[in-house]
């Protein structure tokens, strides 16, 4: 299939997607330059707090409401927490046995903040971050789109330390501010006009001019051998030049106009499943649009008050973080398991029309084309271990799904942290062996089409993955 | 005559050598080792050789290697580099012998080096041996080669200084031009060091768009802080009068007071509290809240009150400033405090502690005063002293301006004692009547920073006249040169176009000054070629040189009096460069030579990867130790050979409790006395390089000797092979073992003794000194053995016996080396074979002068070297 042929076809076919997405800037698209045509490779990573329930094997409560399913690699079978994934299970890989050394000792309500970066936070004092996983692809991919990534969370903004209302954070560790409000994130996708952007660019422009002349006549001074480490400063003017000519195009290029009459743009945390429905939509909007390629998207913050603990709402239950407090009040396993089930649902239900959604480039559908995580940092009870992981999708990146995935030793059936309901839990000696998550970060990138082969100081992938 | 020279040299040399090792040379002191190693300096024996280029070409004098030399070689050296074998892949009769054109000039320098040190032919080998005549006749004509390959390479110089600054040097240089003390550019990229371990190295100094990019960031963010506009902000004031806060405190509900006869006064004076010395009662006091006082202003001096604050040692204020602190400014907090003794052994200080508690298990707490400072007048007649904080640098509660109050939006300061106070009846304390929180502060409105770019003047209200002032001024100083009139049009054809974009002309003047921040001549250190037919090719002008000295001894752009000097054409004068280097050494600007020339010469990075150093203080002071004592050798003019060995040591009171030096009270460093026992002196004893010499738990005699051999002796070794032989842990046979016999068994395998021969014997005479640099007698209850034999039999007893050979025998080649790394330091280049004759001349210039580090710096500066492009 030529370019246009093939443009032309996602042009029609998203006419036909009923979300009446107009596309009139493709044409131009054509010009973006390598990476541009090709299928897009996306990420996007989803994280709750507070963990999942884990009671022990002697709780009646253990059959129905534990969260990692049992059974076997293939023949897993998923508890009352993640049956509402089961028609998806071709589609999704459980994990099990991985958390980030650096947080084992910490307080899981510390730990959102290092869940995508792996950095050794501490539980006080001085307090410095790492790159997420989310940025490291975006640094890649960033370019391919009008916003290198989307960054969201119930609470926005960034949090505080150890309390982060963000899960992405930048090269020098800072966290990247996560957008709340659909409207505001509908408006940056789809409205903005860029007026600020486009007189800082040409400002930007007429100082690279200046900048090249004056390196110019400074070379003619120098010797050949000096003008030749001179043009290493030449070709960074360069390639900083080429990159606003990128940014240009994306300000010349119309912005999407997308069809709002089914999105709910006011939608507030309380009305949690309105609200998750409508962030999990903008998501699929910015990547069926190819806006961006890297979204995050935090439900809550660590440690409950504020918005977040109202999304058990959705299911008829009051205080999210509560939850994880009364397990051993009657029913405190089933309510906990609701509410993760629920997240499971609704993670489900955005993974299901990633797959309804045939891409426009012809390869497979949207889910084979992107990879969609979801998990948080702790398990049971604010231990900082075996973290709850679910991945789905990325069928053509090389994912291999329909498993349950076991790694680490002398745990194999989560029994380790299990039934914990005293505060102090978390500083319970763990002798299980865990494999650090980065591994399966490096895999992550690896298949994203990023050349590394370590993350945040662990090297080496993930068996089996 | 040079031959005699060196065989009478050789002779020196045999004659030590042949002394029994029986430990008998260590009981010569080391400093009559200083002075007996010095009247063997083959330095101060030669004339310096003459380093200008030669009017002939030279030429390679090959007929006499065939004539004497090879038949020399031939005889003592090709039985095992040779034909039959070829130990250390070398065969000398494959050697090209012209040196000048031939490709094998760098094994004839290794050949050179172990005859010259008598290194080869092994003593073990007596069929070989060669005579002390034979053996100066190939030094002779292999030192001459040399030196004439050398020369010719000059013309042919691989090396430019052309580079850019580093990371710390961009960062001083934006800092000294802008007049801001804050650390502006963390978000580059950190450098790489070199072979050598330098990170101002030219090759090694790359440039990326993302780079450049961050420097155009980082530019106008300092210059935005650098600016201001508007009205004088109004500042929110905190203030805290000890006096109220006991009549509140002692109204509240169930106050803790006590009186100074109480029983339990004993105990509760231990614990932050209030006191009234007037009528000697007192109220617990930690924690305090404090709202802003709209009408109060800062900076007054109240009469001082009979109630003051007690911080015992180690006890701190808690002030919860609640939500009201600027985003961005200075904060200056003022504390009026005095010492309840004054005792001189006995210190305390003040440091300040910001925190946030947003919610459970997310909190953060900082110390963001830069450095302790201590209280020192009498509680009778106390001092005000007072903390610039710059509230944007440091870790701020994101919650603050929630209009929710969960998470929590307070923001704390917390005032802490550091201190050595010992307990006891009259235990000395920090006593504070009065606390003043102030920002944004501001000391003149606009600050000087604003004022140094948008100077007074006239013409202000003429924006074409005025910028171009504006830009001269501003464009001189970061381009270190006068500007014409051609390059301001450029800069103010750019203000036109920016101009209209903005409401006023500072705003878009700040986008203009932004780009000459990111111009290649500020960036780098720029050598332009002269068209001046008077002025020889090779030379860099008087500006360049400016440049380079402040460079080289502040790690920054020159100030205005370097600038004019070189303006006038002046600087180069002896006595004016000569008291300019004076002048720069005697700034507070040169701690940053010190800093990042020891740091890099000794590789002190690694102190910070090391994980076994549990004491932050202790880590603090390893490392501030060798910079103490560079500086102190510099400063006093000292022999360099004090970094081998000296009879006193830089140490503070947390080191010397380390050292087991008595009666060093305080955090300052200062120079002390220390005898033999101590088994200190020098840098070589430092607990930061013995510590990060260390694997984490022990010592680690290789990576010592490693160290030794490239950072003091300039002689790295070989990286290992690959495929190296691990050593078998799980053997029985070795675990049993001490860690020297671990190493005498690697090394006797056949695959490993060529490296490690030369390796190990250095680092085991380090074994007396533990992973934290402490001294040691014994290891698992065995005594120490930190005997070694080097390669050339030589044997080292021990530090004692390894300073004293380094003494006895190595003070030229330490010589040399320091003038290597500190030249190329100077010249933020790697040296090259090129400059060797120019390194050998400075060396001997630097024997006779006695060695003196600070006339180094002045023979560095004056040579030829620092002047040429």
């Amino acid at each position: 299939m030529n370019d246009k042929s093939m443009l032309l076809s996602r042009r029609a076919f998203l006419r036909g997607t009923g979300v009446a997405l107009a596309l009139p800037w493709f044409e131009s698209f054509a010009a973006a330059g390598p990476g541009a045509e090709e299928t897009p490779k996306r990420f996007v990573s989803v994280y709750h707090p507070d963990g999942v329930g884990l009671p022990l094997k002697s709780d009646p409560a253990w059959q129905d409401w534990s969260w990692f399913p049992r059974g076997g690699e293939k023949d897993f079978e998923l508890t009352k927490v993640l049956d509402v994934l089961e028609p998806l299970r071709s589609e999704i890989t459980i994990y099990s046995g991985l958390s980030h050394p650096a947080a084992r000792q910490v307080h899981g309500h510390s730990n959102a903040d290092q869940y995508l970066t792996g950095a050794p936070i501490g539980g006080e004092g001085p307090y410095r971050n790492t790159i997420s996983l989310d940025q490291v692809y975006a640094e890649h991919a960033g370019d391919f789109t009008r916003h290198s990534s989307l960054v969201m969370s119930t609470n926005g903004g960034v949090g505080g330390p150890r309390g982060a209302q963000t899960q992405s954070f930048n090269r020098e560790g800072r966290p990247i501010p996560a957008m709340n409000r659909p409207k505001e994130i509908f408006d940056m996708l789809f409205v903005t006009s860029g007026k600020d952007a486009a007189a800082r660019l040409a400002r930007s422009k007429s100082a690279l001019d200046l900048l090249i002349d004056n390196t110019r006549s400074l070379g003619r001074q120098l010797s050949s051998r000096d003008q030749e480490t001179l043009k290493q400063y030449l070709d960074a003017v360069r390639d900083t030049e080429l990159k606003l000519t990128k940014a240009q195009r994306w300000i010349d290029m119309p912005i999407p106009e997308v069809d709002t009459r089914n999105l709910h743009l006011d939608a507030e945390p309380k009305e949690a499943r309105l609200y998750f429905q409508t962030m999990y939509e903008l998501i699929y909007l910015a990547f069926l649009s190819d806006s961006t390629r890297v979204a995050t998207f935090q439900l809550g913050r660590e440690n409950g008050e504020g918005p977040h603990d109202l999304l058990s709402l959705a299911v008829g239950l009051h205080g999210a973080h509560g939850l994880t407090h009364e397990v051993k009040k009657p029913d405190g396993w089933k309510n906990l398991g609701t509410y993760n089930r629920y997240q499971a649902e609704e993670f489900g239900r955005f993974a299901q029309r990633l797959k309804e959604t045939p891409e426009p480039t012809g390869q497979g559908n949207m889910l084979d084309n992107t990879l969609a995580m979801h998990g948080s940092a702790s398990s049971s009870f604010h231990l900082s271990r075996n973290y709850p992981i679910i991945s789905a999708g990325g069928k053509n990146l090389g994912f291999n799904n329909g498993r349950y995935l076991k790694f680490g030793k002398g745990n194999e059936d989560n029994q380790a942290g299990a039934g914990i309901d005293t505060d102090a839990g978390w500083t319970a000696k763990v002798e299980v062996e865990e494999l650090p998550l980065a591994k399966l970060f490096v895999t992550i990138l690896q298949r994203l089409g990023v050349e590394t082969d370590s993350f945040g100081g662990y090297s080496g992938t993930l068996s089996r993955v | 005559m040079k031959t005699l020279t060196i065989t009478v040299l050789l002779i020196l040399g045999s004659a030590c050598l042949a002394q029994p090792v029986d430990g008998q040379e260590t009981h010569i002191t080391l400093e009559t080792a200083k002075e007996l190693g010095r009247t063997k300096s083959r330095f101060l024996k030669e004339t310096p050789a003459d380093t200008k280029a030669v009017d002939a070409i030279p030429a390679a004098n090959v007929d006499h290697f065939q004539a004497l030399v090879a038949p020399l070689l031939n005889k003592s050296c090709l039985a095992c580099h040779g034909s039959e074998k070829s130990e250390g892949r070398l065969r000398v009769d494959q050697l090209n012998p012209d040196l000048l054109t031939g490709p094998d000039v760098e094994r004839w320098r290794e050949v050179y080096n172990v005859i010259s040190n008598s290194i080869m032919p092994p003593e073990d080998a007596p069929d070989y041996a060669l005579d002390d005549v034979d053996r100066g006749n190939i030094a002779d004509w292999l030192s001459g080669e040399l030196n004439k390959a050398s020369l010719i390479r000059r013309s042919s110089k691989v090396h430019s200084s052309f580079r850019r600054l580093t990371k710390y040097e961009y960062n001083y240089a934006l800092q000294d031009l802008l007049g801001l003390p804050y650390a502006l550019a963390n978000t580059l990229p950190p450098e790489t060091a070199s072979e050598d371990g330098f990170k101002n190295s030219s090759e090694l100094l790359q440039m990326s768009a993302m780079q450049f990019e961050t420097y155009r960031e980082i530019g106008l963010k300092a210059l935005k802080r650098a600016t201001v506009s508007g009205e004088r902000p109004q500042p929110v004031t905190y203030i805290i009068s000890m006096q109220d806060e006991m009549n509140s405190a002692a109204s509240g509900k169930d106050p803790k007071t006590f009186d100074k006869s109480d029983e339990s006064y004993r105990k509760q004076r231990n614990q932050p509290h209030l006191f009234n010395r007037e009528t000697g009662t007192g109220v617990r006091f930690a924690a305090g809240k404090s709202m802003p006082q709209p009408e109060a202003v800062a900076g007054q001096t109240p009469p001082v009150s009979p109630v003051v604050l007690v911080l015992t040692r180690s006890k701190e204020l808690k002030l919860d400033l609640d939500r009201f602190l600027p985003d961005e400014g200075i904060m200056r907090v003022r504390i009026r405090a005095g010492r309840s003794t004054m005792n001189p052994d006995e210190y305390a200080s003040l440091r300040l502690i910001f925190s946030a508690h947003t919610s459970n298990n997310a909190n953060f707490s900082q110390v963001v005063s830069e450095r302790d400072i201590p209280v020192t007048e009498s509680d009778g007649n106390p001092q005000f002293i007072h903390f610039d904080i710059p509230l944007s640098d440091i870790q701020r509660n994101p919650f603050r301006k929630l209009t929710t109050t969960f998470p929590r939006r307070d923001e704390f300061l917390h005032i802490h004692n550091v201190s050595n106070a010992s307990g006891g009846e009259e235990q000395l304390s920090i006593l504070i009547d009065y606390i003043e929180i102030s920002a944004p502060f501001y000391a003149q409105w606009p600050p000087k920073t604003h004022t140094d770019i948008f100077i007074a003047s006239d013409n202000k209200s003429d924006e074409e006249v005025y910028g171009r002032e504006v830009l001269n001024r501003f464009l001189r100083r970061v381009w270190r040169r006068p500007v014409t009139a051609e390059e301001v049009n450029q800069f103010m054809a750019l203000f036109s176009k920016y101009r209209p974009g903005f409401s006023t002309f500072e705003e878009a003047m700040l986008e203009v000054l932004a780009t000459a921040l990111a111009t290649p001549e500020f960036l780098y250190l720029t050598q332009r070629e002269t068209t001046d037919a008077a002025e020889s090719p090779a030379i860099i002008s008087e500006l360049e040189l400016a440049s380079r000295l402040s460079v080289f001894l502040w790690s920054s752009i020159p100030d205005d009096e370097l600038l004019k000097l070189a303006e006038q054409g002046k600087l180069r004068q002896t006595d004016v460069l000569t008291n300019q280097v004076q002048r720069m050494l005697a700034d507070p600007r040169s701690k940053r030579f010190s800093q990042n020339f020891v740091e890099q010469w000794l590789g002190l990075d690694r102190l910070n990867s090391v994980t076994h150093v549990t004491d932050s203080s202790l880590r603090e002071a390893m490392h501030e130790e060798t910079i103490a004592f560079f500086d102190e050798v510099l400063k006093h003019n000292h022999s360099i050979m004090d970094f081998i060995h000296s009879d006193y040591a830089m140490v503070n009171e947390r080191l010397a409790t380390h050292y087991g030096i008595p009666k060093v009270y305080g955090p300052h460093f200062r120079k002390v006395s220390i005898n033999p026992q101590t088994n200190r002196g020098g840098l070589l004893t430092g607990a930061a390089i013995m510590t990060m010499n260390s694997d984490g738990k022990d010592s680690h005699p290789l990576k010592r000797g490693v160290w030794m051999l490239k950072r003091i002796l300039d002689d790295p070794p070989p990286p290992p092979p690959p495929n190296v032989p691990e050593v078998d842990l799980t053997n029985p046979e070795i675990l049993k073992m001490t860690l020297k016999e671990r190493i005498a068994d690697h090394r006797n395998k056949s695959a490993c003794i060529s490296c490690h021969s030369r390796i190990d014997p250095w680092g085991i005479a380090f074994e007396n000194y533990d992973a934290l640099g402490a001294y040691r007698t014994q290891i698992n209850d065995k005594p120490v053995d930190a005997t070694s034999e080097l390669f050339n039999r030589q044997t080292l007893a021990g530090m004692d016996g390894l300073k004293n050979y380094l003494l006895t025998d190595r003070q030229d080649q330490f010589a040399r080396a320091m003038v290597h790394k500190l030249t190329a330091y100077a010249l933020g280049r790697p040296l090259s074979f090129g400059d060797r004759a120019d390194i050998d001349s400075l060396t001997a210039n630097l024997r006779q002068r006695d060695d003196g580090l600070g006339d180094l710096i002045q023979l560095i500066i004056s040579s030829n070297l620092f002047n040429t492009k």
